[in-house]
């Protein structure tokens, strides 16, 4: 993120520099403005869906949620840590649900929760997932669609759904095999030494 | 699927009920977890959304924009779609506005719209994700993953513009 931010940000600043130097400030203002905007529309869905997920949390439904996916969240993130597993289960069942707003604390709960036992593969294969989007019903595309007078809002139905599997899945998929061929020179070093 | 969310509320506020927890307490506690994680964000999202202003204002983006339409245009992605596709990975209501725009400007029901729905729908702010996320951790190599995520996304919105124009 360092890299990548310093490039963009260096970039942009000389290219500024040549074509509109006085617009830099006022553009730094307007970004950081946006942000706040953007933090006040973060909070609102936060405080519901969190609100929400807190009675899910001390009503024991997100246990039940986490012991329904447990078999399948263990397997993948190879995780024994129950907090992660909980977080983990809410997070998957939002993002299936097409509430993508509920499913980032989950997530960040989960990293958090997995940091404690340095387990980066699984923090790692959390963000492959979520960044890919395992949304199966893109709510806010049909209500704008549907908005803008098209005749059938949801015949982007299935092409959506089959292009978030394909996405994820490759996702997934290349996680799991780059972390194999990284392995082998890792252990082939230790070795060495 | 209207009544996906009222019937959450219903399940949540049902069990929690029948399970005897104090429900105004703990959602004010829950709102009070959303404020302090809100508040957490705001250093990410600021810098974030300066490098977007500036990344925009200074032409570099529709300067690469065009560079990058012809090889979109190889790989079967309208040239309209460029934008849309470069946008996403880095704002999720900078993307919005301009995937409002592409829709109101050739019409919610065509094949430009339908195929910027559908990348939109199956794509994520990456770069957005992966700073929320690792905020404050001390996670590194975090290039691969992205990597990744970014491979697979665009091997996804190919897929997408092949999809709409047979469906």
């Amino acid at each position: 993120m360092n890299v990548i931010f310093s490039a963009v940000f260096i970039l942009s600043l000389l290219a500024m520099l040549f074509i509109a130097p006085d617009q830099l400030l006022p553009s730094l203002l307007g970004g950081a403005e946006s942000s706040a905007k953007m933090a006040l529309t973060l909070f609102c869905i936060y405080a519901v869906w969190m609100g929400l997920s807190r009675l899910a949390e001390k009503s024991g439904l997100s246990k039940t949620a986490a012991k329904a996916l447990k078999p399948l969240s263990k397997k993948l993130f190879k995780t024994e840590n129950e907090a992660a597993l909980e977080n983990l289960a809410m997070n998957l069942s939002c993002n299936l649900l097409g509430i993508g707003g509920a499913a980032t604390p989950y997530a960040v709960k989960a990293v958090n929760e997995l940091e404690k036992d340095k387990n980066s593969f699984a923090q790692k294969l959390l963000f492959v997932i979520n960044a890919t989007s395992i949304q199966i019903l893109p709510t806010t595309v049909i209500t704008l669609r549907a908005g803008a007078g098209s005749t059938s809002a949801f015949d982007i139905f299935v092409p959506s759904l089959i292009c978030t599997c394909i996405s994820t899945g490759l996702g997934v998929l290349l996680y799991v095999i780059t972390g194999k061929f990284s392995k082998k020179p890792f252990k082939r070093g230790k070795a060495a030494k | 699927m209207t009544y996906v969310i009222p019937v959450i509320f219903i399940i949540v506020f049902g069990f929690a009920v029948f399970k005897k927890v104090k429900i105004y307490d703990e959602f004010t506690n829950g709102v009070k977890e959303a404020v302090n994680f809100t508040v957490s964000l705001i250093p990410c999202l600021a810098a974030i959304f300066m490098m977007c202003a500036v990344f925009e204002k200074s032409g570099l983006s529709d300067r690469l924009t065009q560079l990058l339409s012809p090889v979109f245009g190889a790989l079967g992605i309208p040239r309209e779609l460029t934008k849309l596709v470069l946008i996403k990975p880095f704002s999720g209501s900078g993307s919005l506005a301009y995937l409002n725009e592409i829709i109101t400007k050739y019409g919610a029901d065509s094949y430009i719209s339908r195929c910027a729905c559908v990348c939109f729908g199956s794509s994520e702010t990456v770069f957005y994700i992966s700073a929320v996320y690792f905020a404050g951790l001390k996670v590194k190599n975090l290039a691969l993953p992205i990597a990744i995520v970014l491979i697979s996304t665009l091997i996804s919105t190919i897929i997408a513009c092949l999809l709409c124009r047979i469906m």
